[in-house]
């Protein structure tokens, strides 16, 4: 049986994610009120892992780091089908960059012992960076392929990858444990169901802290993170913009205009 | 005392629902809108998601997540679609009876089936001669060796003609104080669903009249004892039904808000979106209070019903008061819109037509303030 | 001191379908700037099979010192294998700043290079450079502004850079530099082992050498409005670019993706169609003598970004202006 984690992040609301903005006076972000949702790439990270569960049989662990509010997200996970949650949360792990976030997050795969395959998603809608699944990889000196496309082969502990590559793709041979960043193409998730919601009820959620990864202070969180924000600031608008007037029409034509003298059109 | 709340698995459930609404129910839309077709899609989509297993108990093949789980969901459909959240929540009707009343034999014959989807069933009260007087029910059955006949023609009955199993209240030939209701099926002979009804609104919402014609059923079919039918009927419209509505209503509710929020953030006029007008914000701000109120006083009689205890009362009142208010609410969002909210491709338009139809369903507004003056004058 | 033995702005060289990658002598011109304002050299790591002497380019574009890895097993991009390499001359040759394009190979061995040097990262800069104290400063768009990061105490500083964020440099056949061969160990293992690459040709116009760029967002509506700004980028003859609403609703893909995280691009006249203004994917925009914008929101801060705006729903307007460009064309002159 296969032991596999899903790294999971609980990201603000990407539908409402654009209202954070830099305060031009304090030059700093204003907390809202914005939800913690799932990280949108994470769900084909789990299925992922469901579909090996399917066919092969597996333990499907999701883990997270996060504020104690990030539970409602790993409950989701639960409802989704992962058979346990992990939550790593302590004050100390907050302001992280991803070395920092990668570190702890490997910390916690190492004190589960020996996993076959850690999965996350590319990319989490907040950060951007497409760093941390790589760098738990580093840090557990595992092999790691990004942008996984599609599984090619899965039977025994030798599998076949297809991953994004530039405007094509390559094929890599993999030997587990090893782990994989996914893309929206490798599958498509299954939706949330009521039976899957009511099956979490007996499914739990450990958090650890600190303490349980028996963790220095100064290798976690903003301590830990080797790069550090220095300066917000806003940028100033660019161009003194002319409106076109008038009805349809006469906008579509001066448009054109414009184009056509610009030699657009 | 009390905790306002939801759960977190309540929060979940209202996430898988809204999902459910808006990727699988939203497509079908506009085909029922235009054909008044297109249902048969919509329920498959409804027993896929486990939506028919809601209030039927574990121990029949169902998900026993009771009534707040019903309202959640029948809310986060009818926002979406108001025509299948009526369906849904009439096939929920059927179930109910059988939930309630039927006996062990026929809830193991049924339940499960009705959990799945593969059947579903619905309750035929209303008749030309009446709806809001019961009694005016003129289908009626005669004895004849062991067995019952019926006669007789139901109307305005949703899931007329879709439903495998039709719950209908028939009254004794012999006596016009008894009422039964009998399970009667698809392929019985003599019985058929006949008209289809063209509704202004909820379109795509199955509606129309059956008839018996000298059908024959056993003792067996009688559901919750010969005698008892209008004890069945009423018990379950009188929670299950009327919470269908507010389901409904509320759906109706939130969509129109939403639909007039965007507006009024877009539409400039004066050189500023009509939000900034405080005309346009007394509107929406009184949408939002009806709605507030309304999910209060709809929560709180499926909290008592989930507990196990008399709702119809409360639901009376959340029946009225959410049928009313989403009625307002799209007269007002039409308004918000000016000559938009004229036009089809304005959803708005829909909720207007569909909110006509949430009045009568279950109850007028005048009967439940009869029953809600009852429950103060008592 | 040389200049070649105090190289300490690195660049990793990548190599693409016709030789070095733009990315890479973009950086490697930035490298430059770099170094001369901390009065240190420019080195590239080159990794690769047959390579003949394309670290001359890599010269002419401003390296000093090139560490060149020439061998079979470097033929194609191995994370293990690039890593290794990497690491060990990083640790022997101590560079202050390590750069890297943002492409699918920077996006993979950066970090794994960072974790492994136990140092900072920063992703997709769109600018960098040296403050008062000599430490670089990167410069990431975000939450509507401009965050700068630092990385202030841990070495090498890194980053990753996508093309089209710096200019190409002017190759200057004048210069020299000291080549150093790097010797590969034969026969290590890997255990994700690439088998093979496939580049695919573009279709249609490259975004990067697009003149007019017609480029549509959130505001295309559905499907049927994302079809008819392709339309019109096709009537214009113009690149096709998106925004990641379009990327996540699956209208288009992440190739199309204008920004920080996708492509950056120079027309010289661009069309922006259902867009916000986001800075995210206006950073991915420089240089175009006209912008345009269409949006049905008057309030929309892209009509602080573009030179003519116009407010109406972009699935009325598009078709319009289609329409009247094909009767336009049609017209006998």
């Amino acid at each position: 049986m296969l032991k596999i984690i899903v790294c999971v992040k609980a990201v603000p609301d990407p539908k409402e994610a654009d209202r954070l903005k830099i305060d031009p006076v304090t030059k700093s972000i204003p907390r809202l009120d914005i939800q913690l949702v799932l990280n949108p790439l994470d769900c084909h990270a789990l299925e992922a892992a469901f579909q090996s569960r399917r066919k092969y049989g597996a333990q499907v662990t999701a883990l997270s780091m996060g504020p104690p509010a990030a539970g409602n997200v790993l409950r989701e996970c639960l409802a989704l089908g992962a058979d346990e949650g992990i939550l790593l949360t302590d004050p100390a792990f907050a302001g992280a960059d991803t070395y920092a976030t990668a570190f702890t997050l490997a910390s916690a795969i190492r004190k589960l012992g020996f996993v076959d395959l850690v999965l996350c998603g590319m990319v989490s809608s907040d950060g951007s960076t497409e760093w941390v699944g790589a760098q738990i990889a580093a840090f557990l000196d595992l092999p790691v392929v990004t942008r996984v496309s599609e599984i090619l082969e899965d039977q025994g502990d030798v599998w076949t990858i297809k991953s994004d590559y530039e405007n094509g793709y390559r094929i890599v041979k993999l030997k587990l444990p090893a782990v994989l960043t996914v893309t929206r193409e490798i599958n498509q998730p299954k939706a949330l169901s009521f039976s899957g919601i009511l099956k979490a009820r007996s499914k739990q959620i450990i958090e650890w802290n600190l303490e349980s990864l028996d963790l220095p202070a100064e290798r976690v969180g903003l301590k830990g993170s080797p790069t550090c924000v220095s300066e917000l600031s806003n940028l100033e608008s660019r161009r003194a913009v002319e409106m076109l007037e008038g009805t349809l029409e006469e906008k579509v034509d001066h448009l054109i205009e414009i184009l056509t003298n610009a030699r657009a059109a | 005392m009390i905790d306002f709340t939801f759960s977190e698995e309540q929060e979940l459930f209202r996430k898988a629902a809204k999902e459910f609404a808006e990727t699988r129910i939203a497509p079908h839309v506009p085909i029922m809108e235009q054909t008044n077709r297109g249902w048969d899609e919509v329920v498959k989509e409804l027993a896929e998601a486990e939506m028919f297993a809601v209030t039927i108990p574990e121990e029949y093949g169902g998900l026993g997540i009771g009534y707040i789980g019903r309202l959640i969901a029948l809310e986060e459909i009818a926002r979406i679609s108001v025509a299948t959240a009526m369906m849904y929540q009439v096939f929920g009707l059927g179930i109910e009876v059988f939930i309630k009343f039927g006996s062990e034999e026929q809830k193991r014959k049924y339940l499960p089936k009705f959990a799945t989807g593969e059947r579903l069933p619905t309750v035929a009260v209303t008749e030309p001669g009446g709806g809001s007087d019961p009694k005016g029910c003129q289908t009626s059955y005669t004895k004849e060796d062991g067995s019952y006949v019926l006669n007789g023609r139901k109307c305005f009955i949703t899931n007329s003609h879709i439903a495998d199993v039709q719950v209908v209240l028939a009254n004794d030939c012999e006596n016009s104080e008894a009422y039964s209701t009998f399970i009667v099926e698809k392929g019985m002979k003599g019985f058929k669903a006949t008209h289809e009804e063209h509704k202004v609104g909820m379109r795509g919402c199955n509606t129309g009249e059956i008839e018996l014609r000298e059908v024959v059923v056993l003792a067996d079919n009688i559901l919750g004892g010969e005698g008892k039918g209008l004890k069945v009927a009423m018990t379950a419209i009188g929670d299950v039904g009327r919470g269908g509505m507010v389901g409904c209503s509320l759906g109706v509710q939130q969509a129109c808000l939403e639909a007039a929020v965007k507006f009024a953030n877009e539409r400039v006029l004066y050189g500023k979106p009509i939000s900034n007008l405080q005309a346009i914000q007394f509107k929406i701000a009184e949408m939002k209070i009806d709605l507030e109120a309304g999910r209060l006083l709809g929560y709180r009689a499926a909290a008592l019903q989930d507990r196990g205890e008399r709702s119809a009362n409360e639901f009376a009142v959340a029946k009225y008061f959410t049928t009313e208010a989403a009625q307002k609410a799209a007269k007002m969002a039409v308004d918000i819109h000016g000559g938009y909210g004229c036009m089809e491709e304005f959803p708005v338009t829909r909720y207007l037509r569909d909110s006509f139809v949430l009045g009568p369903s279950a109850g007028t507004s005048d009967i439940m303030k009869v029953i809600i003056s009852r429950w103060a004058l008592t | 001191m040389m200049a070649q033995e105090n190289a300490k702005v690195f660049v990793i060289a990548e190599l693409g379908m016709r030789g070095t990658e733009r990315v890479t002598l973009q950086l490697i011109g930035k490298a430059r700037q770099l170094a001369d304002e901390i009065d240190y050299g420019v080195g590239v790591i080159l990794l690769g099979s047959d390579l003949a002497d394309s670290e001359q380019e890599l010269i002419e574009a401003g390296a000093d010192l090139v560490l060149k890895g020439d061998a079979e097993t470097l033929e194609l991009y191995q994370a293990e294998l690039y890593t290794a390499i990497i690491v060990k001359l990083v640790k022997e040759y101590q560079p202050e700043i390590l750069l890297l394009g943002s492409t699918s190979m920077g996006r993979e061995l950066a970090p794994l290079l960072a974790a492994r040097l136990e140092t900072g990262l920063t992703a997709h800069c769109i600018d960098l450079a040296i403050n008062a104290s000599g430490i670089l400063e990167q410069r990431i768009p975000a939450y509507g502004g401009m965050i700068t990061i630092i990385c202030p105490i841990k070495r090498p500083q890194m980053a990753t850079v996508a093309e089209g964020v710096f200019p190409n440099p002017v190759l200057d056949s004048s210069r020299t530099g000291n080549v150093i061969p790097i010797e590969i160990q034969d026969g290590i293992s890997l255990r994700a082992h690439t088998l093979e690459i496939v580049r695919e040709e573009l279709m249609g116009i490259s975004l990067e050498s697009a003149q007019v760029i017609v480029a549509g967002g959130a505001g295309a509506g559905d499907v049927d409005g994302w079809r008819e700004i392709t339309e019109l980028a096709s009537v214009l003859n113009a690149g096709l670019g998106s925004t990641r609403p379009v990327v996540d609703a699956g209208w288009s893909d992440f190739d199309s993706m204008i920004g920080q995280s996708g492509k950056m691009v120079n027309p010289d006249v661009y069309i922006g169609v259902g867009i916000s203004g986001d800075l995210q994917h206006m950073v991915g925009i420089t240089g175009p003598k006209i912008m345009v914008a269409v949006n049905n929101d008057p309030k929309s801060h892209i009509f602080e970004q573009v030179d003519y705006g116009v407010v109406e729903d972009c699935r009325i307007f598009v078709p319009a202006l289609v329409s009247a460009l094909k009767d336009n064309k049609a017209k006998p002159d």
